[in-house]
């Protein structure tokens, strides 16, 4: 197959790809966010086209001209790779976010780091605090995957004496990641702010893991860790602070912390929520008023490990699909071979063979077969698409459960946030057709990497953002609900 | 007479509940398990028929196809409730001894887990097998599972466990049965389990699903 050699300008970075590879799937994995969900609608992914072509369709020149873009401008989330080209990326250079009005920040000298500490996956960008532009970004894959996928795998890595390998490794991966964005700029960073669930706060900061293992799970020192260079043995040094944010609850940490403070949940006045799904599935709803936020166990299926075809989002997984009449169209990434399936493409899925009536009301084959075939060698098999119920059904009761215990129906939540690398690729449409979540299409909002908008924003405070949150913010136990058996189960249909 | 006993299996394998049941959408409007049990009672039926006839062959076949991957948790569910709407009725014929069940069934969910749902499917299927279920909740320490063998003598316990953090409490719990009441059998189950890990603590049996942990307990009544 034709490969392309594409360049990202200020980045650096050169990557091949195949021909045809649409290219919100590479700059997906640089951070770049989607806000409108690569529909086309906000201009946010736009790139300036410095060498090389990308070919244009009548309806992404037509939302050039709405946006009143110049005609070197591209938006990544229409354009495919049919040559070798090398873009300046927007998105690098000013800071996005899904409102940038309501982002004030006091300009300041120096540089920051904002790191995103993933089960999964691990972010960090280098910011410019006087203009809060960012200079560089760099992804890494955690590196105590080895451990295991879930959280409890690695929980239980602590317990088996990996704690203080976890604990290096983690460290020596984000200093590695530091170290190369500095190498770049020469600069001396003055913050360095990092978020992650509160497993791999305490991984990171070497504390216990037992009282995370078993009941009551409950963890004293949630709070704000501080560190220095020395102490984690990085090669550089950070002239002020290095800070590990606070966690909210026993599995709910500063990752949904930054999520309420990049959607200003706790200044809303009607009642909003954040679902970030990720390795963990994790709800926060309220307004300024009050917050309250749960866990749910649902990973495993979005992130492709408990299924016989699924995988991660990257090249060879099947990121959509769509119906074009009784034809189902599947878009994979890297435009290869389909190879399996990712979780957003897992949720189009169940809800395209519920429509076609392929499976019943309980996900159920009609044909009493045991599998359907989605794409090529990529087959979907009964014992899939239960994994998949399982965990909408954590999240659909997540959201009831935390609407009844702050007394509200789910419909009179005013906006819902979709947050993770999931929410770039979700259909909003087939969220809503398999129950996932109760709500109509407007109230839908995708809204990428919360957890690292979130982290720049800590870059410009002084911890009071995150106090104001805390405050206002309770963790609720969702099994320790009297009627979460039945609404569990109950949320496992497909209407 | 049989007529009765055959719609209250289809009832109960189907899950409908009680007539205003809307649940499945194939018998709406007829009647469920609460009334035709209470038919069958009236008419004359002896209950122990109904146990044997109805109950038991409805949450087998129901058991079998979960066992198949042909039904999910929420239709094991739904079938379960329409057992427990015509168990309620059976009970005091239980208590004043015209009806016999086969054993005592133990079951809780062990030390530092709280996830209960799996082990109360595997609780409804196996009194829907036609044993005496003894619920201890979850969070249950080897004392309480020891306390309440005292209290039943001979009855047969299960462990249930969903994490891998606390399965390993499972080892502790059975050393503690086998010690202070010897010659108990124990089976466990939950996602973390498997039949290695069973014998290397110690357990008598691992059931990969409820109509396992059913077929087992028969074996060990017959």
């Amino acid at each position: 197959m034709k490969q392309h050699k594409i360049r990202l300008y200020p980045l650096g970075k050169e990557i091949t790809v195949n021909d045809k590879t649409p290219l919100i799937d590479l700059l997906h994995e640089y951070g770049i966010e989607f806000p409108c969900g690569g529909k086309g609608t906000c201009g946010k992914c736009r790139v300036s086209l410095l060498e090389g072509e990308i070919e244009i369709s009548e309806k992404h020149r037509q939302t050039l001209d709405r946006l009143h873009l110049s005609s070197d401008s591209r938006l990544a989330c229409m354009s495919h790779c049919t040559d070798s080209i090398t873009l300046q990326v927007e998105q690098f250079d000013h800071l996005i976010l899904a409102d940038e009005t309501e982002f004030e920040f006091e300009p300041e000298s120096g540089f920051g780091i904002a790191v995103d500490l993933g089960t999964t996956t691990l972010v960090a960008q280098l910011v410019d605090l006087q203009t809060a532009r960012i200079l560089a970004v760099e992804t890494l894959l955690n590196p105590q995957l080895k451990f295991g996928a879930d959280l409890i795998s690695r929980v239980q890595a602590g317990l088996d004496g990996h704690s203080t390998e976890m604990t290096e490794l983690i460290r020596e991966a984000i200093g590695q990641m530091i170290s190369l964005m500095l190498a770049q700029y020469q600069v001396v960073p003055d913050k360095v702010v990092i978020v992650g669930n509160t497993v791999m706060q305490r991984i990171f900061s070497g504390m216990d893991l037992v009282p995370l293992s078993c009941y009551p799970f409950e963890v004293e020192d949630l709070g704000m860790k501080t560190f220095t260079s020395e102490e984690l043995d990085w090669d550089f040094q950070v002239s002020k602070s290095i800070h590990f944010y606070p966690s909210i609850g026993s599995f709910v940490g500063s990752d949904i912390l930054a999520g309420i403070a990049a959607t200003d949940l706790h200044k809303k006045e009607k009642f909003t929520a954040l679902i970030d799904i990720g390795t963990n599935g994790e709800i926060a709803m309220g307004n300024r008023d009050q917050i309250i936020c749960a866990s749910t166990a649902a990973g495993p299926a979005f992130e492709g490990s408990s299924l016989s075809v699924g995988m991660r989002a990257v090249t060879g997984a099947i990121s959509s699909l769509r119906l074009d009449g009784a034809k189902i169209i599947s878009t994979v990434i890297g435009n290869t071979e389909p190879k399996g399936i990712c979780g957003s493409a897992l949720i189009d899925a169940v809800a395209i063979l519920r429509k076609l009536d392929l499976i019943g009301p309980f996900g159920e084959i009609g044909t009493g077969e045991d599998s359907l075939r989605i794409d090529g060698a990529v087959w979907l098999t009964q014992r899939d698409i239960y994994e998949f119920l399982l965990a909408k059904s954590a999240i659909a009761a997540g959201i009831e459960i935390l609407s009844k215990n702050l007394g509200i129906d789910t419909f009179e939540i005013e906006d819902f946030y979709i947050a993770g690398g999931f929410g770039n690729y979700v259909t909003v449409e087939h969220l809503l057709a398999t129950g996932m979540v109760e709500s109509t299409e407007e109230k839908i909002h995708k809204m990428g990497n919360t957890a690292l908008i979130g982290a720049k924003m800590f870059l410009f405070e002084n911890g009071d953002l995150a106090s104001e949150i805390l405050g206002k913010t309770r963790h609720i136990n969702l099994e320790g609900h009297p009627e979460f058996q039945d609404i569990y189960i109950g949320k496992m249909m497909l209407e | 007479m049989s007529e009765l006993i055959e719609k209250l299996l289809e009832a109960v394998e189907f899950g409908k509940i009680d007539q205003k049941s809307p649940y499945p959408p194939q018998l709406r409007g007829m009647d469920g398990a609460h009334e035709l049990t209470k038919q069958a009672i009236e008419s004359g039926i002896n209950p122990q028929r109904i146990l044997e006839d109805a109950l038991i062959p409805a949450m087998g076949n129901v058991g079998k196809k979960f066992s198949e991957n042909k039904i999910f948790v929420p239709q094991m569910l739904m079938s379960a409730k329409a057992m427990g709407a015509s168990m309620v009725q059976l009970k005091p014929f239980f208590a004043s001894g015209q009806m016999k069940s086969k054993g005592t069934f133990i079951i809780g969910t062990v030390k530092g887990d709280l996830h209960d749902i799996g082990k109360n499917l595997v609780a409804m299927m196996v009194e829907g097998g036609g044993w005496t279920i003894v619920d201890l909740g979850v969070d249950v320490g080897s004392d309480r599972f020891i306390e309440a063998l005292k209290n039943n003598p001979g009855a047969v316990v299960g462990l249930s466990a969903l994490l891998t953090t606390t399965m390993v409490n499972m080892g502790e719990i059975v050393a503690g049965i086998k010690g202070q009441v010897p010659g108990t059998k124990v089976l466990i189950g939950g996602a973390p389990v498997n039949a290695d890990f069973c014998r290397s603590i110690g357990a008598d049996f691992y059931a990969p699903d409820p109509q396992k942990a059913v077929e087992y307990l028969n074996k060990l009544a017959s």
